[in-house]
């Protein structure tokens, strides 16, 4: 009992929370819009975490203001992936859609592979890390890094104003009004081609902005993103595919059970664990928590 | 007659091969008819049914870690059968369920799956505190490279003879469309479980004799997901329809590994990653497909 009211752990479960919620946000966005389950995501969040890592290394300058480097870079490589690949193979037949989509995931697959190799091939593939930010901080019997706090600040801050954006501008509307009705958006007037450019630009943008973040605390290597883009399947499955608010009841209940979890048996379980939920949401209820569309 | 012939010549050649070249190129000619194995069996579940797996690794891992436990306990001609039926059984668990989820949800479930095996393994081995085991004693390079040889006609006519069936008829209309199959009689859960168990006997050999040519059993390398994806890689390479693409995929995968792997393992993983891109986008049919076009003539 007493664990599960440990401060420390929720702490820990919000800020890892808060990160999965920004890396899913971009999945889901893709995922909703074009039914593409863009599986090289995680390694976008790992090229932002080496525009951190080197901004910090080589120009001494910090994750809070490289992070939009970061997000430019990883923006544009949303623009090319898009311009490049997706609209070929949206435009490319009258195929089932089922089968376009298994083969947009081969894309996919083979698009993270060539990053991480081109990252390795580029940095060499050792853990890389750089201190910022790691002075602990303590209040009321929690200690907590620095670092994780800011990271907290920022996914929040961005969160919502991802959340407003939805809610309120044009362009926000129009993702959504594509995500829920592909075909009456058309007839509304949203360009769809225009939209889901935007869609891949802010969706990769949100990933080099997560990585930006994450390379205050974690070691980065050219294999680090794959992880998170496991996480984001989960967090955005639990969340309900499409569902960008239910993405984030999603991400904190996936940090809950990795915290969690982590701290009753032993950190070897992680893995375990994570895909472990992985599986068995995908089984039992790949609709999602909160309903929504049925999978088939 | 025609094919059976070609399965006599390959058998023969086969056969000659141990005799005719050193080690190094015997060793290239097992990596082969490893991938030839692998691949065929691939083909015969995601090739015919559009079921995409992306966890092959799984079977090759658990038949490897069979053969890891059994080594020294049992002969190796009970082993290796032993370790495709325990691929298999996992085939059989996993079937039902997992055949249900479709699309792009049913290729990243399977590697979550496969994924999740190799953690399960890896804990499993930490908690007995092994760091790997050595397999001391196995058979030479000739024998495994026959067994191999053995295991690859077996696939290969498997998915021949499969896509010629009735059962291949089957598993092919679900690829193009489940739901009709269904209605006109066909039991489509039964039969593509049925795809799954068969695609997973020849991986799960396949890893238990590869284990004994690596003398080392260590579940992060026999799980790995990069042999999964390059499953995947070299049957859309080859075209995943029929028999003859696995063939010509695994010889462009192995030509490609002898050239690049040993110098440049990222500038080959990269050009793994763009081939798999060129052939989905561009030829998804694949090399056997687009030559089987041109003997043909063009279209009507």
């Amino acid at each position: 009992m007493e664990i599960i009211l440990s401060g420390q752990l929720v702490l820990a479960t919000l800020v890892l929370g808060s990160v999965y919620a920004l890396v899913a946000m971009g999945l889901n966005l893709i995922y909703g819009t074009m039914r593409l389950l863009n599986v090289a995501h995680g390694e976008i969040l790992m090229i932002g975490a080496y525009v951190a890592y080197w901004a910090f290394t080589l120009l001494q300058i910090g994750p809070l203001i490289s992070l939009f480097g970061a997000m430019a870079l990883t923006g544009g490589l949303g623009w090319a992936v898009y311009r490049f690949l997706v609209r070929g193979l949206l435009a490319g037949s009258g195929e089932i859609v089922q089968r376009i989509e298994a083969n947009s995931l081969l894309i996919f697959f083979g698009l993270s592979i060539i990053l991480q190799n081109l990252i390795s091939l580029a940095f060499t593939a050792n853990e890389r890390a750089y201190p910022y930010l790691d002075q602990v901080i303590r209040f009321g019997g929690i200690s907590i890094g620095a670092d994780r706090l800011v990271i907290l600040g920022i996914s929040l801050t961005v969160s919502l104003i991802a959340i407003l954006f939805f809610r309120y501008s044009m362009t926000g509307l129009a993702m959504r009004a594509l995500i829920e009705q592909r075909e009456a958006a058309a007839l509304v007037g949203i360009e769809r081609d225009r939209v889901s450019l935007l869609v891949f630009i802010l969706g990769f943008a949100l990933a080099g902005l997560a990585g930006a973040l994450i390379s205050m605390t974690e070691q980065i290597s050219p294999f680090s993103g794959f992880p998170f883009t496991i996480a984001a399947f989960v967090v955005i499955i639990l969340g309900g595919l499409g569902n960008l608010y239910g993405g984030l009841l999603g991400a904190f209940l996936l940090a809950g059970i990795e915290v969690y979890g982590v701290a009753l048996t032993s950190s070897a379980y992680r893995s375990i664990l994570v895909y472990g939920v992985f599986i068995a949401v995908l089984l039992w209820r790949p609709q999602g928590l909160l309903g929504g569309k049925r999978i088939s | 007659m025609k094919p059976a012939a070609a399965l006599i010549a390959a058998l023969g050649l086969g056969l000659a091969y141990p005799f005719l070249v050193g080690d190094y190129l015997l060793g290239v000619g097992l990596s082969f008819l490893m991938w030839v194995s692998l691949a065929q069996s691939w083909v015969l579940l995601s090739g015919l049914t559009g079921y995409i797996s992306l966890g092959h690794a799984v079977f090759y891992g658990l038949g490897a870690y069979v053969m890891a436990l059994l080594w020294t306990q049992v002969s190796l001609w009970v082993a290796i059968p032993l370790a495709g039926l325990a691929a298999g059984l996992l085939a059989l668990v996993l079937g039902y369920p997992c055949l249900r989820v479709r699309g792009p949800y049913f290729v990243i479930l399977t590697f979550g799956i496969a994924e999740f095996v190799k953690y399960i393994v890896v804990a499993i081995e930490a908690g007995l505190g092994k760091s790997g085991r050595l397999l001391f004693g196995g058979p030479s390079l000739e024998t495994l490279f026959t067994i191999m040889l053995v295991l690859a006609l077996t696939a290969t006519a498997a998915t021949y003879l499969t896509r010629r069936s009735r059962f291949g008829v089957a598993l092919r209309a679900i690829r193009e469309e489940e739901t009709a199959s269904e209605t006109i009689g066909i039991s489509v859960g039964q039969v593509k479980a049925l795809a799954f168990v068969a695609s997973a006997l020849i991986p799960g050999m396949v890893g238990a004799v590869m284990v004994l040519r690596s003398t080392y059993f260590e579940p992060l390398q026999v799980f790995n997901p990069f042999l999964s994806f390059t499953i995947v890689t070299m049957a859309i390479i080859g075209g995943s329809d029929d028999a003859p693409g696995p063939l010509l995929g695994a010889l462009f995968l192995v030509g490609l590994t002898e050239l690049l792997w040993a110098s440049a393992p990222q500038v080959y993983m990269i050009l793994l990653g763009l081939l798999l891109i060129g052939f989905v986008l561009f030829l998804p049919e694949g090399l056997a497909g687009r030559l089987l076009r041109f003997s043909r003539g063009p279209a009507p």
